[in-house]
């Protein structure tokens, strides 16, 4: 565990760019510099032990996190020698027994805690800056907290490091949420850890809404994103279902060839109804009897629907064709032409059989393009 | 949507059923009314597969019964068993004619959108362009405009394939 420091005395004015010493490691050793300067000014014999510190401190930075935690404590503890430095002559001794000096810190740590927990409070609202950082810049912003506290030895700083640690250890999840959502080099303001919280539930709700930057999210346009997607799911299942609609993109195209195709449909319909009516002089069908000669194929036969859109470059002609059709299939039901078309191919679309009955050329060409479409 | 296998037979016995009726009110029919009574019972048997659950199918027996005139024909082919359902669900498009009116009328005063872009131009064209195909589709929304483009499609086809077949089936009898 870190044991971040600092934080208590950061709710006192006196923090000196509690920021940018935050910001990043390469400012450390210059405010580390800086913040070594401010000592001599309250005891001279400061500067010789502080000059291991720093230079420690520095390189403690840049050590993998492991090392680290037990060497924040190293720094705490040796910060807090000079808090007393008349008491404490050994202090230059310390950094040779690590474990020792752990568990002293630790000792007086608690020993502080138990001392004050009134502190507490202001550490409770200043503890969130100084974590929700990187855990590199933890030990920068402890660093000058540290270092400020033997300016003004009056304050209780020692038992503050174990109090936040403590509430550092409940508020962890949420922090690092926050750090996830904020951006890296964000500095916070500090806030307390409830109102921190209360964010985060307010937030919630809104992962649910599925709208994208700049995006608006009222309920309007909500409502019109959802129809719109729906229209497009409709769209590309009459796109699968309207033949040669498949390579089309593009609203417009796809409208125009469905449009073609329910054109087609209903012209052939009006077509065959025509052609019935021609064949058969009487309107009703003996079903009985042609089932019979069609052997049950009537309703299995399976004709491939995709013939016409193709056709319909000449759809202008349609209004004038039905009257010719009329006078053309009074005239020739009856010719062998018919029996050969019906024969030769199974599927006949009234153009291509309207077609070539007139030119035989017209017709191949017609006829081999449902061909091409099959393919 | 059902297999088109059974739509096809049940259009069929429909169809039957419809020219049978036609033949029976009128013997003597010119080619033209014979064409025009053919596509005419073909047409409402293809609603009436619909059982008159889609809009074009009900918008079909609805304008079929009113244009033509024949509304006798129409009902007589319809009597079995969906006439009664069809001829309520007209009197519903009808009411859903008027509020669409007066809504349109309402958005006019409130004014357009000004700038639109010729995509949207082009698709709201042609979008109307269908709509004047589908029957019925003039009082449709976007959404069930598709929808039932989808399923009159789907009718079409399985209509034309049957008439494709019974047109040959004759012909071949009469030819030969």
């Amino acid at each position: 565990m870190e044991i971040p420091t600092g934080p208590g005395v950061r709710s006192s004015p006196m923090v000196p760019q509690p920021d940018e010493t935050g910001l990043d490691s390469v400012q450390f050793g210059e405010d580390i510099q800086h913040l070594i300067s401010v000592p001599p000014e309250n005891a001279s014999s400061f500067t010789a032990l502080l000059e291991l510190p720093p230079n420690q401190a520095v390189e403690l930075l840049h050590s993998p996190d492991s090392t680290l935690r037990a060497r924040t404590v190293i720094d705490t503890h040796h910060h807090k020698p000079y808090l007393q430095p008349h008491f404490n002559g050994a202090s230059l001794s310390f950094p040779t027994n690590s474990g020792l000096i752990e568990r002293a810190a630790r000792f007086s740590v608690f020993a502080g805690e138990n001392l004050n927990n009134t502190s507490n409070n202001s550490a409770e609202t200043s503890s969130v800056p100084s974590n929700s950082s990187a855990n590199l810049e933890k030990v920068v912003k402890s660093e000058p907290a540290e270092a400020e506290s033997y300016l003004n030895p009056s304050q209780p700083l020692v038992s503050d490091p174990t109090t936040v640690e403590n509430e550092a250890q409940n508020q962890r999840p949420v922090k690092r949420k926050e750090r996830e959502k904020k951006g890296k080099g964000s500095t916070k303001k500090s806030k307390s850890s409830g109102n921190d919280n209360s964010e985060d539930a307010e937030k919630l709700p809104y992962v649910h809404v599925r709208a994208r930057r700049g995006q608006a999210t009222d309920s309007h346009s909500l409502a019109e994103r959802a129809r719109r997607e729906k229209i497009n799911a409709r769209m590309k299942l009459l796109q699968e279902l309207v033949p040669g609609c498949n390579k089309i993109s593009g609203t417009a195209l796809v409208l125009d060839e469905i449009i073609n195709h329910v054109q087609s449909l209903q012209r052939q319909v009006e077509f065959l109804s025509m052609r019935l009516a021609a064949v058969n002089p009487r309107i009703d069908f003996n079903l009985d009897s042609i089932l019979a000669a069609e052997g049950g194929s009537l309703i299995d036969s399976n004709f491939p629907s995709m013939v016409m859109p193709l056709m319909w470059p000449e759809v202008q002609v349609n209004g004038n064709r039905q009257n010719y059709q009329q006078q053309w299939q009074f005239d020739t039901v009856n010719q062998p032409v018919w029996g050969r078309e019906e024969d030769g191919y199974n599927f006949i679309t009234p153009e291509n059989s309207l077609l070539s009955y007139d030119s035989s050329a017209n017709s191949a060409t017609l006829h081999s393009n449902p061909l091409k479409m099959e393919l | 949507m059902r297999a088109p296998q059974s739509l096809k037979q049940e259009f069929l016995k429909k169809w039957m059923v419809g020219l049978q009726l036609c033949e029976s009110t009128n013997q003597n029919m010119s080619i033209l009314e014979r064409k025009k009574a053919i596509k005419l019972s073909a047409d409402i048997a293809m609603a009436s597969t619909r059982n008159g659950m889609t809009c074009w199918s009900r918008a079909l027996v609805a304008k079929t019964s009113t244009d033509f005139g024949n509304k006798v024909l129409v009902d007589n082919i319809l009597l079995a068993s969906q006439s009664e359902k069809l001829k309520n669900k007209r009197t519903i498009i009808r009411r859903k004619k008027i509020l669409r009116k007066s809504h349109r009328a309402r958005k006019a005063r409130g004014g357009r959108v000004v700038a639109r872009s010729l995509a949207k131009e082009m698709v709201k064209k042609r979008t109307q362009v269908l709509k004047s195909l589908v029957p019925g589709g003039e009082f449709m929304d976007d959404v069930s405009l598709i929808e039932e483009t989808l399923d009159y499609i789907v009718s079409l086809r399985a209509q034309v394939d049957v008439m494709r077949t019974l047109a040959k089936a004759t012909e071949l009898m009469n030819g030969k």
